[in-house]
């Protein structure tokens, strides 16, 4: 039949863009998807509920908690983390992971994804930045909410002393550190069983049932290797020194299982999900 | 044929676990044309659309895409290439116009782009809803103006008509048309109804099992049906007659007492048969041509049982 691209430019090899570019193409693109989604609200506000509660109890109970006197932060900042760190924070990481994941499969988007111009790498490594840098920013918010009601306290209950005394601002830093990487291993575990299944229901189900097993298994001896346990272990390896919070600055073991859990699960998860057949 | 094919697939087949889905399957596709690769539903239609996209792994046999391999060039090809899928992968979540934003990104194309195609569809004026407020015809028609971003070579369209109204097929059908004509662009289209595919194609692939059972150009699937044209003879007893011309009438069917079905020949063979039916004294009420549609050889192909009249 008569043809009108016979020529040699058809049959030259369109050039591949690079793999950064790739990357960078992804995020751009994922970054506008996340408009007016559950999972950024979710980034947004899920610091507020436990701030809040601390805020009440030490609006309204604060001045039996703290009638010893001295600096009031410490055990402002240490209620505040734990009734974060021991169970929202690991749900909130769960969710997250779930949400973000389910903007594809939600849209049926899986298969019109993998028939861009995008390596499978690409779609993996932003997705993943995406959830990382969420996580990061709900963290930051959170301690950003945790001083500002302290100093809030410090206005509208001054006998508190939350006024009077400096915020221990290294050992909030240390333990932002601390507890994001923490919530790494569990975030990599979830990010792959969202990626494996594909629904919104198994993550979830997956992650909450990791959540509250590990509850139940906070005293056995190799607790720490688990990684949903390890923001739980931050949170508690806060001590109150003489008027002052103590924080390690270095890794504690749990958090170094937490980054090798990281890293082992997605590693395998991407050559478990890299060959895979897309069928949605 | 002296040209490279713009798109191939050499014995290609594919299983999911145990359960064969395409055997051997030979896909020829030639620049410049409109391939219709028609199919009942389950035939293996979408599954060999995802097989030319790289979405799925054949269990044996290559894709070819501009003379080269898939396998070995896939994000390289897929930059020629635009695809619609089933059913729109949409974002309800975001406007029209978002979502073609997002593909946009995606493929680092021009930011004039998202504008032009949505005024190619006619979603210019609906752009900023969202999609989740989009009718069925109007999902189709962002799906399609997001497989154009790229202005690509060969589209992949899969069941581009489904859920669309009368004048949407229409439509979809002119700017199919003026695609191939005016922009050069090679399309390839499922359907599972013969009437939209002849309406536009220039060339067809038939599917049936996973299996290829025609692939030529619409002339010579329209020359296939020709073969098949049969002559309707109505008479008073069907089998008096079979009796009495033996030679003429050994192969006809009598498909009631007083008709008769008969493989149609030429014409001379035609008055043969009318002369020496009166000839023989039996009278002739009907003698007619029965020319097969489209749909029926269609069904003729993609039927697993033979047919009752050969």
């Amino acid at each position: 039949m008569e043809s009108t691209l016979t020529s040699d430019t058809f049959l030259t090899l369109p050039a591949a863009p690079a793999p950064f570019t790739q990357l960078r193409r992804t995020l751009a693109a994922d970054v506008l998807k996340l408009r007016r989604t559950a999972a950024l609200r979710l980034t947004l506000v899920s610091g507020a509920l436990p701030v809040l509660l601390t805020f009440c109890i030490f609006f309204f109970k604060g001045y039996i908690i703290l009638k010893a006197g001295g600096t009031p932060w410490p055990r402002f900042i240490s209620t505040a983390w734990q009734t974060a760190g021991t169970l929202l924070l690991p749900l909130f990481v769960v969710l997250l992971t779930s949400l973000v994941v389910h903007i594809e499969t939600k849209a049926t988007a899986w298969k019109h994804l993998y028939a861009q111009p995008v390596g499978r790498g690409a779609v993996f490594g932003s997705k993943l930045l995406l959830i990382l840098v969420l996580n990061a920013v709900a963290l930051l918010l959170f301690a950003g909410l945790v001083l500002g009601a302290g100093v809030l306290l410090g206005v509208l209950k001054p006998k508190l002393g939350f006024q009077t005394y400096s915020i221990p601002l290294p050992a909030v830093a240390w333990m932002l550190l601390r507890t994001y990487v923490a919530t790494l291993g569990l975030l990599a575990v979830q990010y792959i069983v969202s990626l494996y299944w594909r629904s919104f229901v198994v993550p979830v189900g997956v992650g909450m049932g990791a959540v509250v097993s590990v509850i139940a298994l906070m005293q056995w001896e190799h607790a720490n290797k688990i990684p949903y346990a390890a923001p739980f272990f931050t949170a508690v390896s806060m001590k109150m020194g003489k008027g002052s919070l103590e924080v390690a600055h270095a890794l504690a073991k749990h958090e170094w299982y937490s980054l090798g859990w990281f890293a082992g699960v997605l590693v395998v998860g991407y050559l478990l999900l890299y060959r895979r057949n897309v069928t949605n | 044929m002296s040209t490279t094919p713009l798109l191939e697939t050499r014995s290609l087949s594919f299983r999911f676990g145990k359960r064969p889905i395409l055997h051997d399957v030979n896909l020829l596709v030639e620049p410049g044309s409109i391939y219709g690769f028609l199919g009942p539903n389950g035939a293996g239609k979408s599954t060999t659309m995802r097989l030319l996209l790289g979405l799925l792994r054949p269990a044996a046999g290559s894709v070819h895409l501009f003379g080269h391999n898939l396998a070995q060039h896939r994000v390289a090809l897929l930059n020629r290439v635009g695809a619609l899928i089933e059913n729109p992968s949409l974002y309800d979540h975001l406007t029209g116009r978002e979502n073609v934003e997002a593909t946009r990104r995606l493929r680092g194309v021009a930011a004039s782009r998202t504008a032009e195609v949505l005024a190619l569809v006619g979603l210019s004026d609906n752009a900023h809803r969202p999609a989740r407020e989009y009718s069925l015809g109007m999902r189709q028609r962002l799906g399609l103006a997001i497989a154009l971003l790229s202005d690509p070579d060969l589209l992949l369209l899969d069941e581009p008509t489904n859920g669309l109204d009368p004048n949407g097929i229409i439509e979809m059908r002119e700017l199919l048309r003026e695609l191939r004509e005016q922009h050069g662009k090679t399309i390839v289209v499922s359907s599972h109804l013969i009437g939209e595919i002849e309406k536009v194609a220039t060339h067809v692939g038939v599917i049936q099992l996973g299996s290829l059972v025609f692939q030529g150009s619409l002339r010579e699937l329209q020359q296939l049906q020709t073969g098949r044209a049969r002559l309707v003879l109505e008479t008073a007893s069907a089998d008096t007659c079979r009796n009495l011309l033996p030679r003429l009438l050994t192969d006809a069917v009598a498909t009631a007492p007083g008709t008769l079905w008969l493989q149609w020949v030429s014409n001379q063979h035609t008055a043969e048969v009318a002369a020496a039916l009166v000839a023989a004294g039996q009278p002739l009420y009907g003698l007619r041509l029965e020319q097969p549609s489209l749909e029926d050889t269609f069904l003729h192909l993609t039927e697993a049982k033979p047919e009752l009249v050969k």
